[in-house]
């Protein structure tokens, strides 16, 4: 019986490898080329990646983070068939955000809690799934999200909530390295996706929310060795005692009290936020990195933390090489309403005041403005027409509350921008969500939720949301089109003159770049708060997205990946 | 470790009941703790229940809750930023290690059902003050939460209650930003809010 049972044992074992093996082949068949490997993913494809019309390589679309993707085939005079490909779900029912990254009709995508899969982007059909081994500490603000890997190479990039970067390879999904970028206790997290750029992988942190001090650090693609840390809180933070934000508005601080209270306590460095919340955009031809920064700690009590409280909420530029800083620009100084720089910068031409064309980088603010910068100096060339209502700017908060909008969620939250340079048209989600601002001042609390008051949405007031196209080169608005609920997720433009944004009631729409008018829908059954993205496999083009609600607004959840393409 | 109370007799049968009725699923999830820590988590049963039930009228459920959460709030009895007239002398002797131990093992454990149902006339009232307060933007979608964020769904409703309005009146003061939500809210309405949350 025995001698049997090690031989039946046996038999298992082979038919287990020999059918893993034929997987492993399948896999081979389904990813070689006449040409190679060609799921290796190489600088010089990430570079170029704003034309290529077969990958989707950037959470953003391409280093310059335009989110316009160049294929044209479905456009719009044929976007009314776009039909579902596929659908994939995931093992997670949870908030998504993950933006699908394709390399030669392989995609990666991610879920709340860090699992990732690797599908066949024409069929769907899963290839590998890694469930990160969570540690018991998470200190995370809006959801266990994660929005998406990046690629170089062989391998994929995540960063994960308790803190750390990992690095799997692309084939099989296996971890080959992991590094603890922070400390989880002290409230750092990681729901970014990361950017990857030579040698480096680039991430920022989460934390503004529990008294971090923020970064953006480059670590090493090979060995997960840091490369270098740039402070997003320098030990300087008093800046030069502004009282007006960036469109001129007076933010009735109190300096006097401020300057007693810094030379009371000293600079708040230490604990002062600064969280980076999304990709950097990447100058090649600078060697710069631009990204924005997160609000200051405590979110509602500027009474601890006197000054500007450098660089919170301020678009900043670092050298891609050393990370030493280049130049910022801060919108609102001692930010007390956590209205804060989220949205990811995109570079790209634009008028100066001139009416020369420079290069510059465009950010959209939870205030709801557009901001237009002059790349060389992180100057503000203008900012945008308000997107959504902005009432009693900049009354402070209250023990009782005051209202004021935009409420704290924006404007623009996270969600990327996408433009299209052709229109000179940037194009934003934006939420309309009235908020009262409560202050109540509370010492820091070793890495627990420290927002100095609270944030009350007013649930007896109307909220909505609207998609908006901004002329990045005059700041007007050239059209704005209502929806039912306030927009979190992000925008796809395209060169088939479309853009492609999801809506928290499960709607998935297309509209026509040049005018708004929606030209397709889709109801996915469940809320579609993540970017979407787009790619090219066997000659067709899909459009591709998450649908699985959102945490921060709650937002009905799912776990859907759906493909489209066009019927045939 | 010689801490003793007495419990009433009507808890003991509901414990008793709720016990019998669901001891084929908790049996699966008992699970011995570790040598070290047994005898006090023979302690922590005289409140929190044998199988997971509070016995203790207005003791909050700790099988299945959050290992961190747990640690924290040993953690934060023990320095004093939340008082506990029960737990104070229990956990002042306990290290870090053990309360992590203690933490750990009742996190393992499954969560037991109340068969709390929210009355009809809270819901509308609590979930305006949900909106207002977003709290699943912390505590998830099904108010499970999530590392130092603790499951509120199914929570015994005195414990709720309790530790609500104690938030609301600062006399627990180890997370005031959760405090601030309540503040405004009159106290029926932070309690029709906990008996949303019991009943999830």
């Amino acid at each position: 019986m025995r001698v049997t049972k090690i031989l039946l044992a046996g038999v298992a074992t082979v038919a287990v490898c020999a059918a893993q093996a034929a997987v492993s082949q399948a896999e081979e068949v389904q990813r070689g080329t006449l040409y190679g490997d060609m799921t290796i993913v190489s600088q010089d494809m990430l570079s170029r990646a704003a034309s290529d019309g077969n990958n989707f390589l950037h959470t953003n679309g391409n280093y310059d983070q335009t989110r316009f993707y160049p294929n044209k085939q479905i456009n719009t005079s044929n976007v009314r068939k776009l039909r579902p490909a596929w659908i994939f779900q995931t093992e997670v029912v949870e908030t998504m955000e993950t933006t699908p990254i394709v390399v030669n009709g392989v995609m990666y995508v991610t879920t709340a809690f860090n699992h990732v899969y690797a599908l066949d982007a024409a069929t769907g059909q899963q290839i590998w799934h890694y469930k990160h081994k969570m540690g018991p500490v998470t200190t995370y603000c809006c959801g266990p999200n994660n929005r998406g890997v990046a690629i170089s190479g062989d391998r994929v990039f995540m960063g994960t909530l308790d803190a750390k970067l990992v690095a799997l390879d692309s084939k099989t999904g296996k971890l080959l390295w992991e590094t603890q970028i922070a400390d989880p206790e002290l409230g750092y997290s990681e729901t970014m996706a990361p950017t990857v750029v030579g040698n480096k992988v680039l991430i920022g942190t989460n934390g503004g929310e529990y008294g971090i001090r923020g970064f953006v650090k480059a670590f090493d693609t090979q060995t997960g060795n840091e490369i270098w840390t740039f402070h997003t809180i320098p030990e300087d933070s008093v800046g030069v005692w502004a009282t007006h934000d960036a469109t001129g508005r007076d933010m009735l601080r109190d300096i006097e009290a401020e300057k007693a209270a810094l030379k009371k306590m000293g600079d708040p460095y230490k604990t002062l936020g600064g969280g980076v919340w999304q990709n950097p955009a990447v100058d090649l031809e600078a060697n710069r990195v631009y990204f924005v920064v997160g609000n200051p700690s405590p979110d509602l009590d500027g009474s601890l933390r006197p000054g500007d409280n450098l660089y919170t909420d301020s678009l900043v530029a670092v050298d891609l090489e050393t990370g030493q800083y280049v130049c910022h620009f801060q919108y609102i100084a001692h930010d007390v309403w956590d209205l804060d720089a989220v949205s990811p910068p995109i570079i790209t031409q634009v008028k100066d005041g001139d009416g020369n064309m420079v290069k510059g980088v465009l950010h959209g603010g939870k205030t709801g403005h557009v901001y237009v910068h002059k790349a060389d100096d992180c100057s503000l060339l203008r900012f945008s027409e308000a997107m959504v209502p902005q009432e009693n700017m900049w009354v402070l908060p209250t023990k009782e509350g005051a209202r004021m909008l935009p409420g704290a969620n924006g404007g623009v939250e996270w969600s990327p921008m996408a433009i299209n340079a052709d229109l000179g048209l940037t194009y934003a989600i934006n939420l309309h969500q009235p908020m009262t601002y409560h202050v109540e001042s509370t010492p820091y609390p070793e890495g627990k939720l420290w927002l100095g008051g609270a944030f009350k949405v007013i649930p007896t007031e109307e909220q909505w949301g609207n998609v908006t196209a901004v002329d990045y080169n005059t700041g007007k608005i050239r059209w704005q089109v209502k929806t039912e609920q306030p927009m979190i997720g992000g925008v796809l433009s395209t060169a088939g003159g479309l853009l492609f944004t999801g809506e928290g009631n499960g709607q998935f729409k297309a509209y026509d770049a040049e005018t708004g008018s929606v030209l397709w829908n889709f109801q996915a059954g469940a809320g579609v708060n993540a970017p979407p993205s787009s790619y090219t496999v066997g000659g067709k083009q899909y459009i591709v997205v998450a649908a699985g609600g959102n945490t921060q607004l709650d937002y009905k959840r799912g776990n859907n990946i759906i493909a489209f393409t066009l019927a045939e | 470790m010689s801490f003793r109370f007495s419990v009433p007799n009507s808890m003991l049968t509901l414990g008793l009941s709720i016990a019998i009725l669901s001891a084929p699923a908790l049996a699966q999830d008992t699970l011995a703790p570790p040598p070290e820590i047994a005898e006090l988590v023979d302690t922590c049963k005289a409140c929190h229940g044998d199988n997971g039930v509070p016995v203790q009228e207005d003791a909050p459920i700790i099988w299945g809750q959050e290992q961190y959460y747990m640690y924290v709030q040993m953690r934060d009895i023990k320095a004093g930023r939340r008082k506990s007239e029960i737990m104070g002398p229990i956990v002042q002797d306990l290290d870090k290690d053990t309360m992590k131990a203690l933490a750990e093992y009742f996190s393992q454990l499954k969560w037991p059902s109340l068969g709390y149902s929210t009355p009809e006339a809270d819901i509308p009232v609590a979930e305006a003050a949900a909106v207002a307060g977003q709290c699943p933007q912390c505590h998830l979608g099904a108010w499970v939460g999530n590392s130092r964020v603790p499951r509120l769904a199914g929570q015994n409703v005195q414990y709720l209650e309790k530790t609500m309005l104690d938030l609301k009146y600062d006399r627990r003061k180890n997370a005031p930003d959760v405090g601030a939500l309540f503040k405004d809210m009159s106290d029926e309405d932070v309690r029709s809010l906990a008996r949303y949350a019991a009943g999830k």
